[in-house]
């Protein structure tokens, strides 16, 4: 049993954590659902590094970084390019947006229409888009940080239950604690050495095989379906959790076993994750939904090794 | 043949109804009569061969199961007592069976299929009244219970098996409530018996042969049970009495002519101050086996005769009817006695009468020791003497005697015998020598077949001794005693079946207890009458302590019912590796790491270990999850040994900190 980051993956964690100080855990996160081929929803106020996290990361993975930031009068088209007529060639020419890239980060998500925000997320699902009627396949691997800050409500459009379930994951980054926040005061974080690569296409590839490949066993399923039957069974929930929430669920337990050097998942892997997995796609029918309230509620009741 | 086994036990509903009916007509088919079985096995047969139903095989079937009524009970028409209920219920039974049998062959199942098997456990009842029914009832109840909830829950059997148990255990002390306040009706004769029980006891009968060319032997079978009220009599006192006989046939002998017994029956009954005092009664409980003889043997002197007994001037106790079915009966004998002061001379005249021609040379020795002892008392002394002088050996196999003289023979020519020859000839001897003498023949029951205050009669303590009148009363005599010697063969048959030495003595023992249990069970279970309560909470009310008694009784009744249904609610171990972790996590808890909500076992491990890292639980940890969640196919071993070193290490550990204590 490891709980600790496998060493191969160590260095990744170390390399964006120079940049976010005190944020391992979020990172971790990240990377996890990354190789998990999943795509996260940053929920956050602004300033808490939101953005150094997706630069940062897209550095280090060695991946095309592109951003894109929403706002009300974004259009598909500034998302996904256009086609237009090449006067020179006689031709129409295609014209890409900033979707054709590797790591896309969506800036303020909930900022644009809802035209715009599906036009992203049904990329950020199909992988491919579809312009003026011709289908152009997206870069391997793609990515998607979104962020959106939820204590804005004046001219935003929340992003529907529907699309929402479409994240992987979704967590807040959360204040550094007193420690980190006085190394970044000191002018630690930023000031680090810019990122440089540490992973290349063949070895992402290698590392979402292996994802995929890591073994549930029967006592896991058990423990993942009951979970699941909590959220739908309780009637403490406005609605429970999906088969694509479940697979999520599934996805990101297997990320977190791998980045954790086992080929096999164990419960603390689904409890690490579970909050992450579910904070966007639960809600309470009574009080607010958070982070914290989620896990003890579903920790709770659903004993795991029994 | 395996594929119509999984084809029967797939029809869940089907398939659960016959095994109801399976243990539901076992019982019965001891009970039915041969053309019946013969028409059930038909109907096994038919469903064996999975015959639909059709209308002409039904109309066969119903056919050949009416005339299998018919034969059943023909000539069974004898309305006579209780016969005529028994052939009703047995008819009801019958009918039930046939329309159950119709019913099954069209496969479908309706209301009566349903509700038979409870019909027919019911009607059983009235057939049967014996330990191993009522042991076979409850089997029969559960298992019915059981099928029930299988099928109306359609949960799986093991866990309708478990709730079966929580529903037993839970109506134990009502059970015991309203076995206790409510006892089973009554009714005269309702007791059958087990079919066993029905085998005919020998030992006694009414009179007692002479010729030795019998082979006797020692037969451990129970004549009948006794059970004492108070303390266990003594040895020598323990004399069945069955008949008197007085007239001596050269091979047999024979009891009072009838004419004469009924002249006197009215006269002689025990009365007071034929014993000492009242205190000297004692009282008992017999069950007596069929014998079909219409004896009933209660202790020597009886005092009382049982409800439809009687007792004769020569204290026989005996039944208008042959005793057909178990008896079971209340009685009170005086042990310490003293009667005969107002035999009848006719009698007298009988206990007398000798052929002097017959036996010679005892009639001479007899005349001597007459006239050197006028004194009844000295006289009966010294022909006790004399007879013990003779060097007789007391033998199971003798050679025959010459029964045209048999005390000559006996006593001068042979010196072999058993109980009869000592106590027929000695009555010969006392008769010559002037003193009027009779034979008894009963049981005489030993001390060693008996636990507290159970004592169980075996057909080998069939007896027969002397009674010698005094000039005013009958004095018993037991002739065997006589017996110098005992012949090595006969030694060895009583050996064998445990009599003499104690070999098998511990066997002995514990059949004897298992007797007293079953013997408890049947006074007090199956014989539990409205009478019997009566007695009982008549006693509870003179004794506080048999209340206080019966009251713990209760209360561990209680405790045990909830201590069974606590145990069969018992969260259930689904998982082999959590259920070796047990003795583990319950020792964690114990100092102080018990598993907080939502803790995961790695997280409640890793709790520990940061206390005492390097604790043998790293590796329970490790295995614990490998083997629960990893691909690995490692065996169970080292993780039980794992488990193993950790309960040793933190044994270990409490011993140090209770030192630094």
């Amino acid at each position: 049993m490891n709980e600790t980051i496998a060493p191969e993956f160590r260095p990744l964690v170390d390399a964006v954590e120079a940049h976010l100080l005190g944020k391992r855990h979020a990172i971790s996160l990240t990377l996890a659902a990354f190789f998990a081929g999943g795509h996260v929803l940053l929920e956050d106020i602004p300033g808490v590094g939101k953005t150094t996290l997706a630069k940062t990361f897209a550095n280090v993975m060695g991946l095309d970084f592109g951003r894109v930031q929403f706002t009300g009068d974004l259009l598909p088209s500034d998302i996904l390019g256009v086609s237009y007529f090449d006067q020179e060639s006689g031709k129409f020419v295609l014209k890409k947006g900033p979707i054709f890239t590797q790591f896309l980060l969506a800036d303020e998500i909930n900022r644009s229409m809802p035209k715009t925000q599906s036009a992203l997320l049904e990329a950020m699902e199909e992988h491919h888009v579809t312009i003026d009627g011709k289908s152009h396949d997206l870069k391997e691997p793609f990515f998607v940080i979104a962020t959106q800050n939820p204590h804005e409500e004046v001219g935003t459009f929340a992003l529907p239950h529907s699309q929402l379930d479409r994240f992987l994951c979704s967590f807040g980054i959360g204040y550094p604690d007193k420690e980190a926040e006085r190394a970044v005061l000191l002018g630690g974080g930023s000031r680090a050495a810019a990122a440089v690569p540490l992973m290349d296409a063949a070895a992402i590839n290698t590392a979402m095989e292996a994802v995929r490949t890591v073994h549930l066993s029967p006592a896991l399923i058990e423990y993942l379906q009951s979970l699941i039957a909590y959220t739908r069974d309780s009637g403490r929930f406005v609605y429970g959790l999906s088969t694509r929430g479940a697979l999520a669920l599934a996805a990101m337990t297997r990320a977190w076993a791998h980045l954790h050097g086992r080929d096999y998942a164990v419960p603390d892997d689904v409890q690490a994750v579970l909050g992450e997995v579910c904070l966007h796609r639960l809600a309470f029918k009574e009080g607010v939904t958070t982070l914290n309230r989620i896990r003890h509620e579903l920790f709770s009741h659903v004993p795991a090794d029994a | 043949m395996a594929k119509r086994l999984r084809a029967w036990r797939e029809n869940r509903e089907l398939f659960l109804l016959d095994l109801a009916y399976l243990a539901v007509v076992t019982p019965v088919l001891l009970l039915v009569k041969a053309p019946m079985l013969l028409f059930l096995l038909l109907v096994l047969v038919l469903l064996l061969a999975r015959k639909r139903g059709s209308a002409a095989t039904l109309l066969l079937v119903a056919l050949a199961g009416l005339f299998a009524i018919f034969f059943s009970i023909y000539g069974a028409f004898n309305f006579a007592g209780l016969s005529r209920l028994k052939l009703f219920v047995e008819l009801i039974l019958y009918l039930l069976l046939l329309a159950v049998s119709l019913q099954r062959l069209t496969r479908t199942i309706n209301f009566y299929l349903l509700v038979s098997p409870v019909l027919i456990l019911a009607l059983s009842l009235f057939f049967f009244d014996s330990i191993a029914m009522l042991v076979y009832v409850v089997f029969e109840v559960f298992v019915l219970l059981w099928l029930i909830l299988a099928y109306r829950t359609r949960a799986d059997a093991l866990s309708s098996l478990r709730v079966t148990g929580m529903l037993f255990a839970l109506s134990l002390p009502w059970v015991v409530l309203l076995f206790f306040f409510f006892p089973r009706i009554s009714f005269e004769h309702a007791s059958y018996g087990f079919r066993g029980d029905e085998i005919t006891r020998t030992g006694h009968d009414g009179t007692m042969r002479m010729d030795g060319a019998a082979l006797l032997v020692p037969s451990e079978r129970i004549v009948m049970e006794v059970g004492f009220q108070n303390a266990m009599p003594p040895d020598g006192q323990l004399y069945f009495r069955g008949s008197v006989l007085y007239r001596d046939k050269k091979d047999h002998w024979e009891p009072l002519p009838a004419y004469v017994r009924r002249a006197f029956a009215p006269k002689q009954r025990a009365q007071e101050g034929m014993y000492r005092s009242a205190d000297d009664v004692t009282a008992y409980k017999v069950s007596l086996y069929p014998t079909h003889k219409k004896w009933l043997y209660l202790l020597d002197l009886p005092l009382e005769a049982p409800e439809g007994a009687t007792i004769n001037a020569d204290f026989e106790t005996t039944l208008e009817k042959p005793v057909d079915e178990p008896q079971h009966y209340d009685a009170g004998s005086a042990l310490v006695y003293r009667y005969g002061d107002r035999t009848e001379r006719t009698v007298l005249a009988y206990a007398r009468d000798v052929n002097r021609s017959a036996n010679p040379r005892s009639a001479k020795a007899a005349d001597t020791i007459a006239a050197a002892n006028p004194d009844p008392k000295q006289r009966l002394n010294a022909l006790l003497h004399f007879f013990r002088d003779q060097n007789l050996t007391y033998s199971l196999r003798p050679e025959p005697l010459d029964l045209n003289h048999t005390a000559d023979s006996f006593l001068f020519d042979k010196h072999k015998g058993y109980c009869v020859h000592f106590a027929g000839s000695f009555v010969t001897l006392s008769r010559l020598a002037g003193l009027p003498a009779r034979v008894v023949t009963g049981y005489k029951a030993d001390r060693k077949n008996s636990v507290k205050n159970y004592l169980a009669v075996k057909e080998r303590d069939a007896h027969a001794w002397a009674e010698v009148y005094l000039g005013d009363h009958w004095q018993r005599v037991e002739t065997t005693a006589a017996a110098a010697f005992i012949d090595s063969e006969s030694a060895e048959l009583l050996r064998q079946t445990g009599t003499l030495e104690d070999n098998g003595e511990r066997l002995t023992r514990l059949n004897l207890y298992l007797l007293y249990v079953k013997y408890q069970v049947e006074t007090w279970v199956l014989q539990y009458s409205h009478f019997r309560q009566m007695r009982l909470l008549e006693n509870v009310k003179q004794h506080p302590a048999l209340a206080a008694k019966l009251a713990a009784a209760f209360a561990l009744i209680v405790l045990a019912s909830a201590a069974l249904f606590l145990w069969l609610r018992r969260p259930r171990c689904k998982d082999r590796l959590l259920c070796l972790l047990r003795p583990l996590l319950s020792r964690l808890q114990r100092s102080g790491f018990a598993r907080e909500e939502g803790e995961t076992l790695h997280r409640l491990f890793t709790r520990y270990l940061d206390l005492y890292p390097g604790s043998a639980l790293t590796e329970v940890d490790r295995l614990y999850h490998r083997l629960q969640y990893g691909t690995a196919k490692e065996d169970a071993v080292q993780f039980k040994k794992a488990i193993r070193a950790f309960l040793r290490e933190s044994t270990a550990k409490g011993d140090s900190d209770a030192r630094k204590l």
